[in-house]
């Protein structure tokens, strides 16, 4: 009898534990990428969260930013993943569209969360007619100009693209005289297919090029400007050699070092190369510009759109628990969140209008640059077939002319007919 | 139950089997027939589809001859200097020997992944050592582009897999020199036999079967090799160092077609056999001597 009774005790013990953990809504958090400065103020966060809404259990984990597309792709195709992550903010269109990701502006109190953000940010997470995250962080595509070397050579940054090219042949030079050239005009992250699309198409945008029709059904990148554009980079290889030969192999690190090395005086990057190149030669300078026009479009030089791109938070559509997930949402990029992509520098801008308009945001570096070139800055086309366009048919249809294998016009509508194929609708 | 025993023995081998073989092969198999996305799943049957479009797609075969050159001349060039190495050790000389066999064993232990970030740095064309020392030398000169130029991407990524394959080679040259009987030589040292007619008549003659082993192995290691071009140029630039196995992921992780990655790796998966039964074929007829 008395078994009997230590059993029965022992199973009602273990109903209440499970009725009570039933009572804890767990929420799975994945971060992808980030300075260490950022996952610590996003353990924070999740900290003061779980400590106001006492019924969540956020758990976070860390991945790689370069896997973020595969690991997506895989956990979602699956029916799981994450409820909550950071995300690019051009997955909106290629996710919206397979229906992996939670339409926020299905919550009720969107429309008010919605006016935290500047708009045109906000407008990147849309697709069709659902907006699928809210902003993170905002990146502008600038020149980095090495100021060393600038001011050694006594030239200021160029703003044309005539100045450019003419900037990079001077600052190409055999410095130690042994008959070898080791300082270098330019130098371009060539060896990762999608960070080369992302440094090559601010100079078509910037000339005016689109990527696509504004109905999404045509590709324009092999527009006459286009194929200029793509020439200067050619030209700049083949004939002033003011390129770094072996870019077409370099990822970040090379190029920072590099540019730390003072052997390349220029590269297109983003907000983040200040800090990279800073936490590498502390106290090394650049000029940030924005990135230069066609020379009849200097008067455009400062509202010529550059390449935007966004990182955002969104839920997953499968998610078990939308509306919570919607609450760490908030809470992760609210207001007051934002002030720490102020207060720090964690290599993006902020996105909220009370960050960007605060006091403390006047003192930081080249802030109204990006916050100019954002407001001009145009994002990747929102289809579903951008990234795999932009990775894999023009890159390395661009990488052809520049080493000589096509011109810049062939390689432009060769990869122009490819693309269009591609987003055609298949018969 | 005593009959029973010897299969619920086998059970948990024939559970991994299964699981960890089998089942991802046939579920490999029946995708590579199917219209199956990442992104919208598996959408209906293709048939043959996934292997047609694979064969008209020029990528495919410029992969196909550069994964041949990797497998094929690095495996080779890997088992001269193996035997090169081999020999040296089998001078016997003393200590020398010992510690010599360690450093050269040291690429085979190496992970993949840090050799390849490692001669990734070695062969940057402003930094690397090797440029350093060939400027020294006065060969080539600092700057030279190695892999970021499509002419060298591929030989520069070979270099570095027959550094890591050679030790292997090193090793099992030695086990067949050691085997070799001393009596061969006396016999042709009494014949009058120069050095070079003992290695071209005795030595070799005996390392045939060693070789053969080697470089079935070899090929197939080298022909399924995925990290070392992935770290090193990720099959760039423009696809001039692509071989089938980053092919494999950049269909079915880049461009998320799930059929054309699976259809593909079936086609690696059946020369790979091939080049299995041959060195299984190889072995046996080493056993039956």
């Amino acid at each position: 009898m008395k078994q009997t009774t230590f059993i029965a005790f022992l199973l009602s013990i273990s109903l209440i534990s499970c009725g009570k953990k039933s009572d804890v809504v767990e929420l799975q958090d994945w971060n992808f990428g980030g300075r260490p400065r950022l996952i610590e103020f996003l353990r924070e966060r999740v900290y003061s969260f779980e400590k106001s809404h006492p019924g969540i259990k956020v758990v976070q984990s860390d991945k790689s930013w370069n896997m973020i597309r595969e690991i997506l792709y895989a956990d979602f195709s699956a029916g799981a993943g994450p409820d909550v992550m950071n995300t690019h903010s051009n997955f909106a269109a290629e996710f919206g569209e397979s229906g992996f990701y939670y339409p926020i502006n299905k919550f009720p109190d969107f429309e008010q969360v919605k006016q935290w953000y500047v708009p045109q940010l906000l407008e990147s997470t849309r697709y069709k007619d659902n907006y699928y995250g809210l902003p993170s962080s905002a990146i502008a595509f600038v020149l980095c100009c090495n100021k060393e070397l600038f001011d050694k050579e006594g030239i200021a940054p160029p703003k044309t693209w005539s100045q450019f090219r003419e900037a990079a042949k001077r600052l190409t030079k055999d410095t130690d005289g042994d008959g070898v050239t080791d300082q270098f005009g330019l130098v371009l992250m060539g060896g990762d297919k999608g960070g080369f699309a992302y440094r090559m198409i601010p100079l078509f945008f910037k000339a005016g090029v689109n990527v696509m029709s504004e109905d999404l059904k045509k590709i324009e990148f092999n527009s006459p400007m286009g194929v200029a554009a793509l020439k200067l980079i050619v030209d700049m290889y083949q004939v002033d050699h003011s390129i770094t030969p072996g870019f077409l192999a370099y990822t970040h690190s090379e190029v920072n070092d590099l540019f730390c090395s003072n052997k390349a005086a220029m590269s297109i990057e983003g907000p983040w190369f200040r800090g990279m190149v800073g936490d590498k030669s502390p106290g090394k300078d650049m000029y940030v510009v924005p990135v230069p026009v066609p020379d009849d479009m200097i008067d455009k030089y400062d509202t010529a759109p550059t390449l935007q791109d966004m990182v955002m938070y969104s839920i997953n559509a499968h998610s078990k628990h939308p509306n919570e997930a919607w609450e760490l949402l908030k809470h992760l990029r609210n207001e007051e969140a934002d002030m720490f992509w102020i207060t720090q520098d964690l290599g993006a801008t902020a996105t909220t209008k009370h960050a960007l308009s605060s006091g403390e945001a006047q003192s930081v570096k080249d802030i109204q640059l990006y916050i100019n070139e954002l407001n001009h800055a145009r994002p990747w086309p929102p289809h579903p077939s951008m990234i795999a366009i932009a990775s894999n048919i023009f890159t390395p249809y661009c990488q052809k002319a520049i080493v000589g294998e096509l011109s810049p016009k062939a390689a432009l509508d060769q990869a122009a007919k490819e693309a269009q194929e591609l987003i055609d609708p298949k018969k | 139950m005593k009959k029973a025993t010897p299969y619920l023995l086998l059970v948990p081998a024939l559970l991994f089997t299964v699981f960890i073989l089998l089942y991802p092969l046939v579920q490999n198999l029946i995708n590579s027939f199917s219209d199956v996305s990442m992104i919208t799943g598996r959408s209906g049957w293709a048939g043959l589809r996934n292997y047609g479009h694979i064969f008209e797609d020029s990528l495919f075969w410029s992969s196909f001859r550069n994964t041949s050159v990797y497998a094929v001349v690095g495996t080779v060039l890997a088992l001269v200097i193996g035997l090169g190495f081999a020999l040296l050790l089998n001078l016997k000389l003393g200590k020398i020997n010992t510690i010599m066999g360690c450093l050269y064993t040291i690429p085979w232990v190496i992970s993949p992944v840090v050799a390849g970030f490692a001669w990734k740095w070695l062969l940057n064309d402003n930094f690397g050592v090797v440029n350093y020392w060939l400027a020294y030398l006065g060969v080539a000169k600092v700057g030279t582009t190695w892999l970021g130029n499509p002419g060298t991407a591929l030989f520069c990524v070979m270099l570095a897999r027959i550094w890591q394959f050679y030790p292997f080679a090193m090793v099992m040259f030695l086990a067949g020199l050691q085997s070799i009987p001393q009596e061969q030589y006396e016999a042709a040292a009494v014949d009058g036999a120069t050095m070079i007619r003992r290695f071209f008549y005795i030595t070799l003659p005996n390392l045939k079967t060693v070789s053969s082993v080697l470089l079935v192995l070899g090929v197939i290691w080298s022909f399924n090799d995925f990290n070392m071009v992935f770290v090193m140029t990720r099959g760039g630039p423009m696809n001039s160092s692509m071989v089938l196995p980053v092919l494999v992921r950049e269909f079915s992780f880049v461009h998320f077609d799930l059929g054309k990655g699976s259809a593909l790796s079936i086609v690696i998966f059946a020369l790979l056999t091939t080049l299995s039964f041959l060195y299984l074929k190889t072995v046996s007829r080493e056993e039956t001597l």
